[in-house]
């Protein structure tokens, strides 16, 4: 940490900090049973790694847009962000007065390039659907719903707010993390996973994928509505899609 | 509700092709050599002025280096000036990517007397195990000639690829990964212009466009 915030100071010496209070937490090593039940129902080893303690902000994103003057939205390649790129700001290098309560709210109407771009531009990376949903299965610290999957799904009943919370104004878990669930969907590298191992030649896993009832014999956990729910949105996401309640964080991973 | 399962059942299209056979011994991590001089139609670094006239909406707007079979660092615009298919496969997978590669064969022999004015393009999902020499290797195998390029990336390009071309990839714990097959065609300045998906699927729609950008 203490490396990497050396680096950004040499770096972009000439340009504004960007929070460098960002929190890296580590995650440590674990084993993930993915979501859909493949082949070899084996759990995953997802190693140690470091994710952000928030989401990425407004600020924080015009930060970037400012140094990447491709990234601005009159500007950005509709291959890479469509047009609802950034079209809550109200201009290329201005979030707006009226909108000064979503400054430290996450970035959202960020596509999966932008975010790819971010951080790299951070020196890091984005999470693997692995890390993500091994982290974001962290404990609540401070929920009062008497599980994780009563919390998301209370918060998939809401529909989204006229403003967007700030990051840090729903829980925490045991990693440290905020926010994991109950304010925004993130992107992770991996989005486009292939979301089953079925092997085509044999068995007819194929078919079963294709029909709710009996696909949903095949996942891992058939209580985990929202995990469910989570899978089928990352399915839907093109790269260049920019969405009102998709944002990301960052990870970075230990050597 | 309703929405959410709907989007399930959209996201759950056909694909295929997960080999369950354990993996053949992994190659080692392939240390790239400097770009040599390439023989062969494709792959001449375009000139400046070319570059200035790649269309936004390009899939050559990538920056990234890829390596082809011949050991050559080359960036997709290389492949500028022709029309390219391209399909993502792994040369390890014992099912689906041979068949891809058939298919994109028969497109190869229907292109007919044209056939030398197209770029057919595989790229590997396999960063850890097809080298250049594992895909020099397979060419061969597959008898594929020198109008077809064969490319290796690292694990960030790839996947940027495969998002620009909406091919779906996971890696699974044998190290093989399961993808959705598509064949798809670029323009001569790599705009995406059509895609067909599935195995031994009806190429007539392929060629017909093929046709029209030759000529």
């Amino acid at each position: 940490m203490l490396i990497s915030t050396a680096f950004f100071g040499v770096s972009f010496a000439q340009k504004k900090a960007v929070n460098p209070g960002k929190r890296m937490l580590v995650v440590k090593r674990g084993l993930y049973q993915p979501f859909f039940i493949t082949g070899n129902n084996k759990p995953v080893e997802v190693k140690a790694f470091k994710l952000a303690e928030t989401a990425v902000t407004n600020a924080e994103f015009l930060e970037f847009v400012k140094s990447n003057p491709e990234w601005r939205r009159s500007k950005v390649n509709r291959l890479f962000a469509d047009i609802n790129y950034l079209k809550h700001w109200d201009n290329d290098l201005s979030i707006g007065k009226s909108n000064q309560n979503i400054y430290n709210s996450p970035v959202v109407n960020v596509s999966w390039f932008a975010a790819q771009a971010y951080s790299k531009w951070k020196n890091k990376r984005l999470p693997t659907v692995a890390e993500w949903e091994y982290a974001g299965l962290g404990t609540p610290k401070n929920i009062k719903q008497s599980s994780l999957t009563d919390y998301i799904l209370d918060w998939y009943k809401k529909p989204n707010l006229p403003v967007l919370p700030n990051i840090k104004t729903t829980y925490q878990n045991a990693y440290g993390l905020y926010d994991m669930h109950g304010l925004i969907w993130e992107w992770t590298f991996n989005f486009n996973s292939y979301i089953t191992t079925a092997d085509s030649r044999g068995n007819n896993s194929d078919d079963q994928q294709m029909f709710c009832a009996a696909g949903s014999l095949n996942v891992a956990d058939k209580e985990d509505y929202a995990g469910y729910l989570r899978f089928s949105y990352r399915g839907s996401l093109k790269g260049n899609y920019c969405i009102a309640n998709l944002g990301f964080r960052c990870a970075e991973s230990i050597n | 509700m309703k929405a959410y399962i709907l989007l399930l059942i959209l996201i759950t299209m056909l694909y295929s092709c997960t080999d369950g056979i354990p993996s053949v011994k992994t190659a080692s991590q392939t240390v790239l050599s400097p770009a040599k001089p390439v023989k062969g139609s494709c792959c001449k670094a375009p000139k400046k002025a070319e570059l200035s006239r790649i269309p936004s909406e390009s899939i050559f707007t990538l920056n990234d280096t890829f390596t082809t079979q011949n050991n050559a660092q080359i960036k997709l615009s290389s492949l500028m000036n022709k029309p390219t298919v391209v399909g993502m496969i792994f040369t390890h997978c014992t099912y689906a990517c041979p068949r891809l590669t058939s298919d994109i064969k028969s497109i190869y022999k229907n292109m007919g007397s044209k056939k030398d004015q197209v770029n057919y393009v595989l790229i590997s999902f396999d960063t850890e195990r097809d080298s250049p020499e594992r895909l020099k290797e397979f060419a061969k195998e597959m008898g594929l000639d020198s109008n077809w390029t064969l490319l290796r990336g690292s694990e960030q390009s790839v996947r940027t690829l495969s998002v620009l071309l909406n091919v779906q990839y996971e890696k699974d714990l044998e190290g093989n990964f399961s993808h959705s097959n598509l064949v798809s065609v670029l323009d001569s300045k790599g705009v995406l212009k059509f895609q067909k998906e599935g195995l031994g699927a009806d190429h007539n729609e392929t060629l017909n466009i093929l046709q029209k950008f030759v000529q």
